[in-house]
C-alpha cells in the first residue's frame, strides 16, 4: 500500500484553469499525489482529464494555477522540459514509430552518442539491462510495428524508465489489453510504485481503478467532484461523481428472438498479419452477435471482409441467400448491408464537411429526383435524422467536427440505421462517447434488432458485449475460438477465451 | 552507341537533378511534401550567374546560389510549417514566383530578355581526375553531389538528427511528445533542401553551360520530385532514379545523332521513368499481396 | 473575405517594394495594370486571355474537387489543339468546326484517361503519371509541326493555317464564340457539382478518400471519369484557341502564356469550387493582361504581375493554413 513519506508530495496541481474557445476544460482543479502513490484520475470524455495531464507534461500551459514537483514550483514550456524534470507520459494510442526498432524507439530524443554519431551498442546495452531488471518481455532489435499491443505498451513504459521518470502518467493504459495483460501491467506498475516512483493513471474503467489505485480523483465538466482514498469509495459513487447522475451500471438487455438466417459467412480466410483463418458465422434476424477479443486478433479484418473493403483469399459471404463475396462495397450496401466503422473521424465521417453533407452520404441517389440532387432535400434528410436520433447540433449546416464525440456517433448511427438494411455491422459504437450517449446508442441498437434486423457487433468493451449480445463469439489470432450464449458469457469465461484458451 | 562519352554526359546531366532530388528526399523524410524544387533551383541558377558576374568568381557565384536557395526556401518553411499552408499550393506558387521573379530580374538587373550570357562570365572549371574515363572532367559540384548521397545516408541512419528527422516524418505527434521539435526539424530540412537546390541551380547555370536563360530548369525540379517517389525517399534509391533519368536523357541526345528527331528523344526520359515506375509499383504490389 | 483583402493588400505592398527597389513608381505601375486590364482597349485583351485561363482552371478544378491533381494540363491542351488542326484541315465548313472541337476534346479526354489508368491499374500516383505524360505530348506536337504538318512557306515551327470556313467567328477582337463554349462548360460543371449525385460523390471523395471508400464510392471508376472530363475540357480549350486567330498551331504558343499553371493556381485557390474558380481565374487573367499594358506604358517588366499573383497565393495559403489551425485547436 502507500508508504507514508515525510517528503513533500511528488506532484501538486493547484487551482489549474484552462480555457479553449467555447469551453472551460479545467476549472480550478486541485490534485495532490504523494511519492510512491498510484493515483487514478477519472472522468467521462471531455471532463478535462487529458487536458490536465497535458499541462503536467508540458504540452499545454494553464491559464491560471500552479504546478509543483517535489515541493518546488515548475512551469514547463515544453514536453522536453517536463521529461528533463522526470515526468513521463504514455499517451492513449501510444507514441511509437512502427518502422523503428524497440531500441530506436526507446532512445528517441535522448540518444547516446559517440563521436557525434549514434552509439547503437550503448543503446542496446542500456535497453537490454532495463528489460531484464523490470521483467519486460522485449527484444531490443524487434521492429515495433510487428509487436502485439501488450508488448508495444511495454516499450512505452521502457521509454519512461530509460529517461528515469519519477512520475509516470498513463492515459487509458488498459484500453487495448486482454485481462491477462492488464494483470501483468498492474504488477509492473506496483513494482515501480514500490521503488518510490509516482504513478498517475487516467481511466474510465471503474473496476480497474478500484483494483489498482491508492487514491482517486474524479473530474466532471472540468471540476473536481470527488477526491478520496480508493478504499473509501465504490463503483456507484465513482460513476455518480463522473456523470452527476445515478447510473444503472451493467445494464443487460433481454435477448431477442432470432428468426431466419440473414448473413452467412463460410471459411473466410485472409492472408496477412493479422489474418483471418477459416472463420464461419451466421447472423439471424432479430439477434445481436457480439465479437469479443482484444484488438488485433482479426476483428477489424473480419468486418472489412464482410463489408467489402478487403478481398478474401478464400471463403464466401451470403446475404439473404445471395452470394456477395465478389461484390464491391457499393453493391453490398445496396444488397442490404450497413456498416458503422470503428474509425469515426477518418472512415465514418468527414469532419470538415457539414452534418447535412455527412448524413447524405449513401443516400445521394435515393434523394435525387430525375437526376437532380437538391441541397434542400439533403438538408431535410439531415434534419429528419438529427431529430429522430436526438443528435445535439446547432443546425445541420455546422461542420461535423463541432459536434461532441457522442453526438457525432449518434449521427453516424442514425445515418446507417436509416438505410433500414437487414444486416448492420457495428464496430466500437461507443468509443470516446460519454455515458449518457452510450445508453442512447445501446437502446437504438437493441431497438434495431427488435425490428427484425441482424446486428454484428465488435467491441473492445466486454461490458458492452455482455449487455447487448445474444450470442458472443471470441476471436483469437484470426480464428473464432469460442462461442457463448448470453448466460454463458461471464467475464471469466470470456477472458479465458480471449487469451487463447478454447472452449 | 553506348560508350564512355554517353555515361560521362549522363553524369553531367545528373547533378542538378540529384541535388534537387536529395533535397526533396530529405524533406519527404520529415513529412514535408516539397514540390518547390523547380523554382528554388531556378532562383539558385540566377543567383549563381549574378554572383559570378558581379564578383568575377564562379565560386562566389556558387556561394550566392546557396544563400539565395536557402533564403528562397524560407517561403515554404514559413508558409507551410509555421502557418500550416497547403504544401502543394505553396509549391506551385513558389515555382511560378521563381519564373516571374527571375524573368523580372533578368530585365531589371541585366537589361536583357531571354538569356543572359557573356564571354566574361566565369563558369565552373572542369576537374581532371587523372584522366579517368567517364569520371574525370566534371566540375567540383558534380563530385560533391555524388558525395552527398552517402553523406545523407549516414546522416539519416547513423546520426541522432537523422533518427529524430525520421520520427518527425513518421509520426510528428509522437516525436513532439518526446521533446523533439517538429517545427525545428522541418525548418531544417526545408532550408537544407534550399541550399541543395541552390547548388543544383549553380551547376546548371555555371557548370554544364555558363549562362542564365528564363525557365532554364525546364522541368528538372519536377523530375526530381518523381525521382523521390521512385527512390522512395532513400538516398541511394533517389540516386538510382536520378541516374536512370540522366542516362535516358543522354541516350536521347545520342539517338538524335543518328537522325531521330529531337522531339522523340526529348520525350524518351519521361517515358522511361514512367515505365520504371510501373515496374517498381508492380513489384511493391506483388510483395504486399503475399 | 477579410483574409482575402488583407493578403491582397500585403501582396500589393510587397510588389510596391519590389518596384521601388528597381526604380519604378509603384502607383503608376498599379494604375497602368488596372486601366490596362479593364480600360476600353484593355478589356478585350483581358477577355481574350481569360477564356483559355478560365477553361484550364475549370478543367483542373473538375478532378481537384475530388482531391485529385491533374498536372498534365499542358499536354492535354496541346493535344487538343493539334487534333483540332488536323481535323479542321480535312473537314470543311461548320461540320469541320464541330468535328475539330470534338476531336480536340476527345484527344484530351483519352490522353488524360491513360494517365488515370496508370494510377488505377498500375499504381503510379496521378500527380506523377499526368506530369510525366505531359512532356511527351508536347514533344509529339512539336515534332508534328516541324515535320509532317509543317507550314512550307515559313521557317517557324508552325502548322499551316486553317481554311477560312473552318474558323470560329469572332465576337470581338481576339475573342471568338469559343467564349460561350467555355462559359457553358463552367455552367455545366457548376450544376453537376452542386446538384447531381455524381458531383456529390466527387465532393465526398474530396472530403476524405477513406470516407468515400467506406461509403461505397468506387474510386477507380471515378478517377477515370473525372480525368476524362478534365482532359476533355483542356483539349476543348486547345481546340477553341486553335480555331481562333492565327488559326494555326504554333509550337509553344499555348505554353508560354502559362494558361495551365495560372489556371491551376486559380483552381487551388478556390478549392476547386466551380464559381470560385471562375472568379479567381478571371482575376488572374485580368492581372496578367493588365501587366502587358503596364509594360507598354511604364517599361516595368510585365513579369511583375506574375510575381504579384504568386505572392498573393502564398500569402493566402499561409493565411488559410493559420485559420484552419486556429479552428481546430486539437
Amino acid at each position: 500500500m502507500t508508504q507514508r513519506h515525510p517528503d513533500p508530495p511528488a506532484v501538486v496541481l493547484r487551482g489549474i484553469v484552462r480555457r479553449f474557445p467555447g469551453v472551460l476544460a479545467n476549472d480550478e482543479v486541485d490534485l495532490t499525489v504523494a511519492p510512491g502513490e498510484i493515483h487514478a484520475l477519472m472522468g467521462e470524455n471531455g471532463a478535462g482529464k487529458s487536458t490536465l495531464m497535458s499541462i503536467l507534461y508540458g504540452l499545454a500551459r494553464p491559464d491560471a494555477g500552479t504546478v509543483e514537483l517535489a515541493g518546488r514550483p515548475v512551469a514547463f514550456g515544453s514536453a522536453a522540459a517536463a521529461i528533463d524534470a522526470g515526468i513521463g507520459m504514455v499517451q492513449q494510442g501510444f507514441a511509437l514509430f512502427d518502422t523503428l526498432s524497440v531500441t530506436d524507439n526507446v532512445i528517441f530524443g535522448a540518444e547516446p552518442r559517440r563521436r557525434g554519431l549514434l552509439d547503437r551498442r550503448a543503446a542496446r546495452t542500456a535497453v537490454a539491462e532495463l528489460v531484464e531488471r523490470h521483467g519486460l518481455r522485449l527484444r531490443p532489435t524487434d521492429r515495433v510495428g510487428d509487436l502485439p499491443v501488450g508488448l508495444r505498451q511495454q516499450v512505452e513504459i521502457l521509454k519512461l524508465l530509460y529517461r528515469q521518470a519519477s512520475v509516470l502518467i498513463l492515459d487509458e493504459p488498459t484500453a487495448v489489453l486482454t485481462p491477462a495483460e492488464t494483470d501483468r501491467l498492474f504488477d509492473v506498475l506496483r513494482g515501480l510504485a514500490a521503488e518510490g516512483r509516482t504513478i498517475l493513471f487516467v481511466s474510465h474503467k471503474l473496476h480497474e481503478v478500484l483494483a489498482l489505485s491508492d487514491n482517486v480523483t474524479v473530474l466532471r465538466d472540468g471540476r473536481v467532484t470527488l477526491s478520496c482514498a480508493t478504499a473509501d469509495t465504490d463503483r456507484a459513487a465513482l460513476a455518480a461523481a463522473m456523470t452527476g447522475r445515478d447510473v444503472e451500471l451493467d445494464k443487460v438487455y433481454p435477448v431477442g428472438s432470432p428468426g431466419e438466417v440473414l448473413l452467412s459467412a463460410q471459411g473466410l480466410t485472409l492472408r496477412g498479419h493479422p489474418a483471418l483463418d477459416d472463420v464461419s458465422l451466421e447472423l439471424r434476424a432479430g439477434e445481436v452477435v457480439g465479437i469479443a477479443g482484444v484488438a488485433g486478433n482479426g476483428q477489424t479484418e473480419l468486418m472489412a471482409a464482410l463489408a467489402g473493403h478487403r478481398r478474401l483469399d478464400a471463403g464466401t459471404v451470403t446475404l439473404r441467400g445471395r452470394d456477395i463475396s465478389r461484390l464491391p462495397v457499393r453493391e453490398r450496401r445496396a444488397a442490404g448491408l450497413a456498416h458503422i466503422p470503428e474509425d469515426r473521424a477518418e472512415a465514418g465521417s468527414a469532419p470538415g464537411a457539414t452534418v447535412a453533407g455527412n448524413l447524405a452520404v449513401g443516400f445521394q441517389r435515393r434523394l435525387a429526383r430525375r437526376g437532380i440532387l437538391s441541397p434542400r432535400a439533403i438538408r431535410a434528410h439531415a434534419r429528419t435524422i438529427i431529430e429522430r436520433f436526438g443528435v445535439r447540433a446547432a443546425s445541420e449546416n455546422v461542420p461535423m467536427r463541432t459536434l461532441s464525440g457522442g453526438n457525432q456517433q449518434k449521427a453516424i448511427l442514425g445515418r446507417e440505421l436509416t438505410h433500414d438494411a437487414p444486416v448492420l455491422l457495428v464496430e466500437q459504437p461507443t468509443r470516446g462517447v460519454d455515458i449518457g450517449a452510450i445508453v442512447q446508442i445501446h437502446q437504438r441498437i437493441v431497438a434495431y434488432r427488435d425490428a427484425g434486423h441482424a446486428v454484428l457487433l465488435v467491441s473492445a468493451e466486454l461490458s458492452e458485449i455482455r449487455a447487448l449480445a445474444d450470442r458472443v463469439l471470441v476471436m483469437y489470432e484470426g480464428r473464432i475460438v469460442a462461442s457463448f450464449t448470453k448466460d454463458e458469457a461471464t467475464n471469466e469465461a470470456l477472458g479465458l477465451a480471449m487469451a487463447g484458451g478454447t472452449r | 552507341m553506348i560508350d564512355a562519352a554517353l555515361f560521362a554526359s549522363a553524369l553531367g546531366a545528373l547533378t542538378p537533378i540529384l541535388f534537387a532530388a536529395l533535397a526533396g528526399a530529405l524533406c519527404q523524410r520529415a513529412g514535408v511534401f516539397n514540390i518547390s524544387l523547380e523554382g528554388t533551383m531556378l532562383v539558385g541558377a540566377f543567383a549563381g550567374v549574378a554572383g559570378s558576374w558581379y564578383t568575377g568568381s564562379a565560386w562566389l557565384g556558387v556561394l550566392l546560389a546557396v544563400v539565395a536557395g536557402t533564403a528562397y526556401s524560407l517561403i515554404l518553411a514559413v508558409g507551410h510549417v509555421s502557418f500550416g499552408g497547403d504544401a502543394i499550393v505553396l509549391g506551385v506558387a513558389i515555382n511560378l514566383l521563381a519564373v516571374g521573379l527571375t524573368s523580372f530580374l533578368i530585365r531589371t538587373v541585366f537589361g536583357t530578355r531571354g538569356t543572359f550570357s557573356d564571354p566574361a562570365l566565369q563558369g565552373l572549371p572542369d576537374l581532371d581526375l587523372g584522366g579517368i574515363p567517364v569520371l574525370s572532367g566534371h566540375s567540383l559540384l558534380v563530385y560533391l553531389s555524388w558525395l552527398a548521397v552517402p553523406a545523407l545516408a549516414v546522416l539519416l541512419y547513423r546520426h541522432p538528427w537523422g533518427l529524430r528527422l525520421r520520427g518527425v516524418g513518421e509520426r510528428p505527434e509522437a516525436a513532439a511528445s518526446l521533446g523533439v521539435s517538429v517545427t525545428r526539424y522541418r525548418y531544417g530540412v526545408i532550408l537544407a533542401g534550399g541550399a541543395l537546390c541552390g547548388l543544383a541551380g549553380a551547376q546548371l547555370a555555371l557548370g554544364n553551360v555558363t549562362l542564365f536563360s528564363e525557365n532554364m530548369t525546364a522541368g528538372r525540379g519536377w523530375i526530381a520530385v518523381v525521382a523521390v517517389m521512385l527512390g522512395r525517399a532513400l538516398p541511394w534509391g533517389v540516386f538510382a532514379a536520378a541516374l536512370l533519368f540522366g542516362l535516358a536523357e543522354a541516350f536521347g541526345f545520342r539517338l538524335q545523332g543518328i537522325g531521330l528527331p529531337q522531339q522523340a528523344t526529348d520525350a524518351a526520359p519521361y517515358v522511361v521513368t514512367l515505365v520504371a515506375l510501373f515496374v517498381s509499383s508492380a513489384r511493391i504490389r506483388r510483395r504486399a499481396s503475399t | 473575405m477579410k483574409t482575402v483583402l488583407i493578403t491582397l493588400v500585403g501582396a500589393l505592398v510587397l510588389g510596391a517594394v519590389l518596384l521601388a527597389a528597381t526604380g519604378a513608381n509603384p502607383l503608376e505601375a498599379y494604375r497602368a495594370i488596372v486601366t490596362g486590364a479593364f480600360g476600353p482597349d484593355g478589356i478585350q485583351d483581358t477577355l481574350a486571355y481569360a477564356v483559355p485561363v478560365v477553361g484550364m482552371a475549370t478543367a483542373l478544378a473538375i478532378p481537384l474537387r475530388a482531391g485529385m491533381v491533374n498536372l498534365g494540363g499542358e499536354g492535354q491542351l496541346v493535344l487538343g489543339a493539334i487534333s483540332a488542326i488536323v481535323v479542321g484541315r480535312h473537314v470543311p465548313g461548320v461540320l469541320g468546326i464541330v468535328a475539330a472541337l470534338a476531336a480536340g476534346a476527345l484527344a484530351g479526354a483519352l490522353y488524360a484517361s491513360v494517365a488515370a489508368v496508370c494510377e488505377t491499374r498500375l499504381g503510379v500516383p496521378l500527380l506523377v503519371s499526368t506530369l510525366l505524360l505531359s512532356y511527351p505530348a508536347m514533344s509529339f506536337a512539336a515534332y508534328l509541326v516541324r515535320f509532317p504538318m509543317r507550314d512550307a512557306g515559313s521557317s517557324l515551327p508552325q502548322s499551316e493555317q486553317l481554311p477560312p470556313d473552318v474558323r470560329l467567328p469572332a465576337v470581338t477582337d481576339g475573342v471568338t464564340v469559343g467564349l460561350f463554349l467555355i462559359v457553358a462548360a463552367v455552367a455545366v460543371f457548376a450544376v453537376v457539382d452542386a446538384r447531381t449525385p455524381a458531383g456529390f460523390e466527387a465532393r465526398v471523395t474530396g472530403w476524405g478518400p477513406r470516407f468515400a471508400a467506406y461509403a461505397g464510392i468506387e474510386r477507380p471508376g471515378l478517377t477515370v471519369r473525372l480525368l476524362a472530363c478534365s482532359g476533355g475540357l483542356a483539349g476543348l480549350v486547345g481546340a477553341v484557341v486553335a480555331l481562333g486567330f492565327p488559326y494555326r498551331f504554333i509550337d509553344g504558343a499555348l505554353i508560354t502564356p502559362q494558361y495551365t499553371w495560372i489556371g491551376l493556381l486559380a483552381a487551388l485557390l478556390a478549392a476547386a469550387n466551380p464559381l470560385g474558380t471562375l472568379v479567381a481565374a478571371v482575376f488572374f487573367a485580368a492581372l496578367t493582361s493588365g501587366g502587358f499594358a503596364m509594360e507598354r506604358v511604364t517599361q516595368v517588366p510585365r513579369e511583375l504581375t506574375a510575381v504579384l499573383q504568386a505572392v498573393l497565393i502564398i500569402f493566402l495559403a499561409a493565411a488559410t493554413g493559420l485559420l484552419r489551425r486556429r479552428r481546430s485547436p486539437a
